[in-house]
């Protein structure tokens, strides 16, 4: 789970303001959605790959891993699109068909789909969590809100490393060798999972209130540089958008 | 003819390319999460719009709901931290499917029993938007929808079930229901999501429920299945080695 995180923290477009990254990303979702194109969401998807692997700097592998899941699952669910369904005749219950508009309809999804899934994994690869809920902190949300959803964040972490090592201890002791076996070591490793968790909380409480805790879970906020070339880029992207849309 | 035995075949070729496709993606994907959400992009903005208006009474009676715990007891905020970051890592656990792969079960059912319905309508939207964040699975304009399947009514069917049957049948069984059924609600209830946005071009809303419920049901029904299971067994876990915890979050009958 930690992949996408790393490459968040380490990229180059680090420190630029996430409001400016998650309005390009926006922008790039809102197009999409609005133009409606095939065209539009092949671009979009060239236009954020190429963000996050040149100006970015993530390699495109990983970027393109990323993508190309959401893509196959994508494809899955396009397919019920595709073929429609109705009562069949001749002795068959059903008969299937593919028609040219329909076909039209789930390339277009397909397509637009793409486009904001690689706008959403262009903002996940170049802004860190804690940037985006700083962002929420700017714009006014609820401080007990973003306090949650940093407690969740940090501690996914620590969980997830205890649950890996609890799950290899299993593992070498044979503990998922069939199904019976494997749903009884899940089954412990999830109950002991939750003790930890209980635990932590406890630790968490006895070591904030030893600070002074009064409720309220402060950290400072970053500090960002604001870009120009994001407003260039965001120039090039709706106007590129835009012509391909009127092009086609 | 010929034509259409070469359309069939296409289909069909077309079908086992996508079956291998995604099993490849999902082994390349580490701890990808089989959880099913709808993609960025995928709604259009009206249905996109409509899901998250049908999502935000439950969000604000949640909220409502988080304050005034945290009002009457201020250390309930580290508590429900730490238990929206546990059922987040649950669903990066491995299970055992009964169709012999494996799964990562969603912890929808297992959270709303134990830290309560609208307080997982929060949680479960919390752990959605990481989702999209970290793992990059899910999205921001489909938030809404797939908040309303997952983080909402799934919990909410769970812990209807939990209450109302509760006394009635062996606790195991009660466990293995709500788990199970909140799953299967989730899996209805985005099919149906899927299905109002794009019915039928020949006929309608029903068939296009019907088209994408078999699709997703190869990979959501074992899942179901599964997850109910680990459940009961969880459940037996905790009431063996955590039964203060388990007092102390006020579970009844636990």
């Amino acid at each position: 789970m930690d992949w996408i995180d790393r490459y968040a923290y380490s990229n180059r477009l680090r420190f630029i303001h996430p409001g400016q990254k998650a309005g390009l990303a926006l922008l790039a979702i809102i197009l999409c959605l609005a133009l409606n194109r095939p065209a539009v969401g092949v671009l979009t998807t060239g236009w954020m790959l190429m963000l996050g692997v040149i100006w970015a700097r993530v390699p495109l592998r990983v970027l393109g891993a990323a993508v190309l899941v959401e893509g196959f699952l994508l494809a899955w669910a396009v397919v019920g699109v595709a073929v429609s369904v109705q009562p069949g005749s001749g002795g068959w219950p059903l008969s299937f068909a593919i028609t040219s508009q329909s076909c039209a309809t789930a390339f277009n999804l397909l397509t637009r789909a793409l486009g904001c899934t690689s706008a959403m994994a262009f903002l996940a690869f170049t802004t860190p969590v804690v940037d985006l809920l700083d962002l929420g902190r700017m714009l006014g949300m609820p401080p007990l809100l973003l306090d949650l959803a940093l407690l969740i964040y940090r501690f996914t972490f620590a969980l997830l490393e205890s649950l890996e090592h609890m799950v290899t201890a299993q593992q070498v002791r044979l503990g998922y060798a069939d199904f019976r076996h494997g749903m009884n070591s899940a089954a412990l490793v999830a109950s002991r999972l939750f003790i930890e968790t209980y635990q932590r909380t406890r630790r968490l409480q006895v070591a904030l209130e030893g600070r002074g805790y009064a409720g309220d879970l402060r950290v400072l906020p970053g500090e960002y540089r604001r870009s120009w070339s994001v407003w260039l880029l965001a120039a090039a992207l709706a106007s590129s958008l835009l012509a391909a849309w009127g092009w086609v | 003819m010929l034509r259409k035995v070469v359309g069939l075949r296409a289909f069909w070729l077309a079908g086992a390319l996508l079956l291998i496709g995604s099993r490849v993606a999902w082994a390349g994907a580490s701890s990808a999460p089989q959880a099913m959400h709808i993609m960025e992009g995928f709604l259009p903005p009206f249905w996109a719009a409509l899901w998250f208006a049908v999502a935000i009474p439950f969000w604000v009676l949640g909220f409502a709901r988080i304050r005034r715990l945290v009002a009457a007891k201020p250390e309930i905020r580290l508590l429900l931290g730490l238990a929206g970051a546990f059922t987040f890592v649950l669903s990066a656990l491995k299970i055992p499917s009964v169709t012999g792969s494996s799964s990562h079960p969603t912890g929808t059912g297992l959270g709303a029993i134990l830290f309560g319905p609208l307080e997982m309508a929060i949680l479960g939207t919390i752990a959605l938007l990481f989702q999209a964040l970290l793992l990059a699975h899910g999205g921001l304009t489909t938030l809404g929808a797939n908040a309303v399947s997952m983080a909402i009514v799934g919990p909410l069917v769970a812990f209807g079930i939990w209450r109302s049957l509760q006394g009635r049948l062996p606790q195991g069984w009660v466990v293995f229901l709500a788990a199970a059924l909140a799953d299967l609600v989730t899996y209805v209830v985005t099919s149906i999501q899927l299905a109002l946005a794009y019915p039928d071009a020949v006929s309608g809303f029903l068939a296009a429920f019907a088209k994408f419920g078999a699709i997703f049901a190869v990979t959501q029904i074992p899942l179901a299945i599964s997850e109910g299971i680990l459940t009961v067994l969880i459940f037996q876990a905790l009431r063996s080695s955590a039964p203060d915890e388990l007092r102390s979050l006020g579970l009844q009958g636990a």
